[in-house]
């Protein structure tokens, strides 16, 4: 398999990936906000630091309220975490590796880019948006599921895998570091108010809810949410799990070098956390740490795999 | 209701399916029948469906432009243009015919010149060539066929008669859409294409993997083959990524690949290195090896020549057989026919004027108004003269283009080149059509059943060139007598 094929297999994933999750996020979060009354201090500012997009969000805009904030994650093609944008360069990526693919994945995907590109304006009026969002998910899980029953499991389908649960690992270890918030010893009575329902609003945006009620099977609280997202190793979402595919991928593929290792080595350090004995603190420090090691883990796999130039 | 016939007009051209308005040729009986059964509104939904289709299949075309690259949907006109297969299988000998006649030509060019010594054509002409290639002297390419993948234009004129208008040699394209519109055509005539039996033709891809594999320089069990593409911002990039996957080829770029000192050429893979036995390139001569050709290119792959010449990798096409896609070669093939095969053509040239000999030029420049005149070496229909739809000053100003360089100009008659029915704003109207078959050639020669019909969708207009406002249909190959 090519190198330069491998690298873009790996980017379609972790951007179709990636436009899933902003879809979810947004709406997920929409209904989190129908609920919650307008004093509770949760607003649409949270979305933006989520994805560390804080700074690109303010250079252009002033006011954090649902039209500018959902504009900016879906809409904006100037801004390269935007929805739009993800779908955009998902696209690019499997158009130069359509001859890997099954034909349904490249039309899949240039069907959705077609649709979301031809109602990008009418994403201002809530009704629309619910719907835009429904057939953008839609479409990603259709994605997903022809990959997995059309395509053999060799190499290809490995960096799609691949691919796909890093930037799972990432986005699953960004929520989580913002629901370390309402952990806070000093967050307001008023929140506390709320917990549940936020809690389980967290669990939504991963999916996380129905299985977390079967599995855990407690009433839903702060630290056994942490607990399940952070280590169960069958949710497949959670960071446990998604490092457990990484780790198969890696182990499966030629000339991983030092990948499994690196990579159990990720295992042990997240199975080592205990969430009933850190503070919010030490959890943000040890999802930080996290994301770190996801972000060197990627590079690894770059250079290992995607630059590899044997000298002529 | 008014017909969607109504006053379907077939002027002075031959039209491919109807004698006129009302009374169809033999080939177009069953489909015109089917037609009349369909209401006006329909029209409008099977064209509707057919342009979904093309959109959400991602049929483009790649168009440059100030504003930078646009990638346009496919135009396709959904009625198909007929052709009995009687008439095809003499066609199709005179492509295999040509296409064995020109390699004949190229290989004797790079080796004895025997053409030219007999007098056949001016050494001129091929010295004078930009696409004769003084590195390619010597080579001889497996099986001595060095155009492996042809697309040569046929017009119909009014007499009826199909010439050859062009032979494409180097990198011919349109082959993806030929694949593409019968897929269409499926999708929206399903009825129709169960009744009426025609040639199938995606057996393509796996025709033109059988010839590359029989290109491989040495015996192995399954060469490795790769389509070679200039990148995504190439006009033909969805034709060749959709030719890789067709065959279960690589699609690789110029810096996948890399010639090592052993003359070999070889891919990076997560692997290491894999080496590679056929290239199905489809970058121009000129951009294949900065070490041979331009030094500039960043397309191709440094020391590919040397791997070739050093007969460790098949080029498909060989280097250096566009030196027989000159539109002044052109007008020696007929001879070349005769020379190298001892046969009569049986497709005719168009009769073509050479700017390069004095008395051809005279007769180009005093009727400029009545010719169609085209540069020797440019394709996409680009910097031609129409003569009939010029204007007086543009004739004026190509008579001194003309001028400062003559070997660069042909002149040939502007032919009423046949019209077909096509689906205009809710109506049937007559609209200008040209076809391009291809032709494979490496240890066996094959010929598509049909291939590319191109339209100008614009009325009166000659120009098929999809750059330039041209469309395309479905071609039928039918067979009557089975019916």
């Amino acid at each position: 398999m090519l190198s330069r094929s491998a690298e873009r297999l790996y980017w379609l994933a972790r951007y179709m990936e990636r436009t899933e999750n902003t879809a979810k996020l947004v709406s997920v979060h929409m209904n989190l906000l129908m609920d919650l009354p307008k004093d509770v201090g949760m607003g649409w500012q949270q979305l933006i630091s989520i994805n560390g997009q804080s700074s690109a969000f303010n250079d252009q805009t002033k006011l954090a309220n649902e039209r500018n904030v959902t504009r900016f994650l879906l809409a904006d093609t100037s801004h390269s975490g935007s929805l739009i944008s993800s779908l955009n360069a998902a696209r690019e990526n499997i158009r130069t590796t359509r001859e890997l693919l099954p034909d349904e994945a490249w039309q899949q995907v240039n069907e959705m880019y077609l649709f979301a590109k031809n109602n990008l304006d009418s994403l201002t009026n809530r009704s629309h948006r619910v719907h835009f969002l429904n057939e953008i998910l839609k479409g990603c899980q259709g994605f997903n599921g022809l990959l997995s029953s059309y395509m053999s499991h060799h190499h290809p389908y490995r960096f799609i895998r691949l691919g796909k649960n890093i930037e799972r690992a990432d986005m699953t270890s960004r929520i989580l570091d913002l629901a370390s918030l309402l952990l806070s010893e000093t967050r307001s009575a008023n929140l506390r108010q709320y917990e549940t329902l936020l809690w389980m609003n967290i669990l939504s945006s991963l999916n996380a809810l129905l299985m977390y009620r079967q599995h855990v099977r407690s009433r839903i609280d702060g630290d056994d949410v942490l607990n399940f997202l952070l280590l169960d190793k069958k949710l497949p979402r959670s960071i446990g799990c998604c490092l457990i595919e990484i780790y198969d991928c890696i182990n499966e593929l030629p000339n991983n070098d030092s990948l499994p290792s690196k990579t159990a080595e990720l295992q042990a350090y997240v199975e080592a956390i205990d969430t009933h004995q850190t503070t919010q603190l030490q959890l943000r420090m040890i999802l930080d740490e996290l994301q770190n090691q996801l972000n060197e883990l990627h590079q690894q796999i770059v250079s290992n795999w995607f630059l590899k130039i044997t000298p002529q | 209701m008014k017909s969607i016939w109504e006053n379907y007009k077939t002027d002075a051209a031959y039209d491919e399916l109807m004698y006129s308005e009302f009374q169809p040729r033999p080939v177009s009986q069953r489909l015109c029948q089917y037609l009349n059964t369909l209401k006006k509104t329909d029209f409008d939904q099977r064209k509707m469906a057919a342009e979904l289709a093309i959109m959400e299949m991602g049929i483009t075309f790649t168009v440059y432009s100030d504003e930078g690259n646009i990638d346009r949907a496919w135009p396709f006109d959904i009625i198909p243009r007929i052709i009995d297969v009687k008439e095809w299988q003499k066609i199709e000998q005179g492509l295999k015919q040509r296409l064995t006649a020109l390699n004949c030509f190229i290989s004797d060019v790079y080796a004895n010149q025997e053409f030219i010594k007999a007098g056949k054509i001016p050494s001129e002409t091929i010295n004078s060539s930009k696409n004769f290639r003084p590195e390619c002297v010597g080579m001889k390419p497996k099986h001595e066929v060095w155009a492996n993948i042809c697309g040569s234009d046929l017009v119909r004129d009014k007499d009826g008669v199909m010439y050859v208008l062009e032979d494409n040699l180097r990198v011919p394209s349109g082959v993806s859409y030929m694949l593409e519109n019968r897929v269409i055509t499926k999708r929206v005539f399903p009825e129709l294409l169960q009744d009426i039996n025609i040639l199938p033709i995606d057996d393509y891809p796996t025709q033109l993997q059988d010839m590359l594999s029989s290109l491989a320089p040495h015996p192995v069990g399954k060469p490795q083959i790769v389509v070679l593409t200039p990148g995504i911002y190439n006009s033909a990039y969805f034709e060749h990524a959709y030719l890789a996957q067709q065959m279960g080829a690589q699609l690789v770029e110029g810096s996948d690949l890399v010639v090592k000192e052993d003359d070999c050429v070889y891919m990076k893979t997560i692997e290491g290195l894999e080496k590679i036995d056929v290239i199905y390139r489809r970058i121009d001569d000129d951009f294949l090896d900065p070490e041979v050709f331009r030094a500039d290119s960043s397309l191709g792959v440094r020391g590919l020549m040397r791997a070739w010449k050093a007969g460790n990798v098949a080029l498909a096409n060989a280097p250096g057989a566009g030196v027989a896609d000159d539109k002044v070669v052109y007008a020696y093939v007929p001879e070349m026919i005769r020379y190298f095969l001892n046969e009569e053509p049986i497709l005719p040239n168009v009769p073509t004027y050479l700017c390069s000999i004095p008395e051809d030029m005279e007769y180009v420049l005093d009727n400029l108004a009545k010719l169609v005149v085209k540069p020797a070496n440019e394709s996409g229909g680009y910097g031609m003269l129409v003569g009939p739809h010029a204007t007086a000053k543009e004739v004026a100003e190509f008579k001194k283009i003309i001028k400062a360089n003559p070997r660069n100009y042909i002149g040939q008659p502007t032919l009423a080149i046949s019209t077909a029915p096509t689906l205009c704003k809710g109506k049937l109207e007559p609209r200008h059509i040209d076809l391009r078959p291809f032709i494979l050639q490496g240890e066996h020669t094959f010929v598509t059943a049909g291939g590319l019909t191109r339209v100008a969708l614009k009325k009166g207009s000659l120009v098929v060139n999809s750059s330039q406002g041209g469309g395309s249909k479905d071609t039928w190959i039918i067979n009557m007598e089975e019916n």
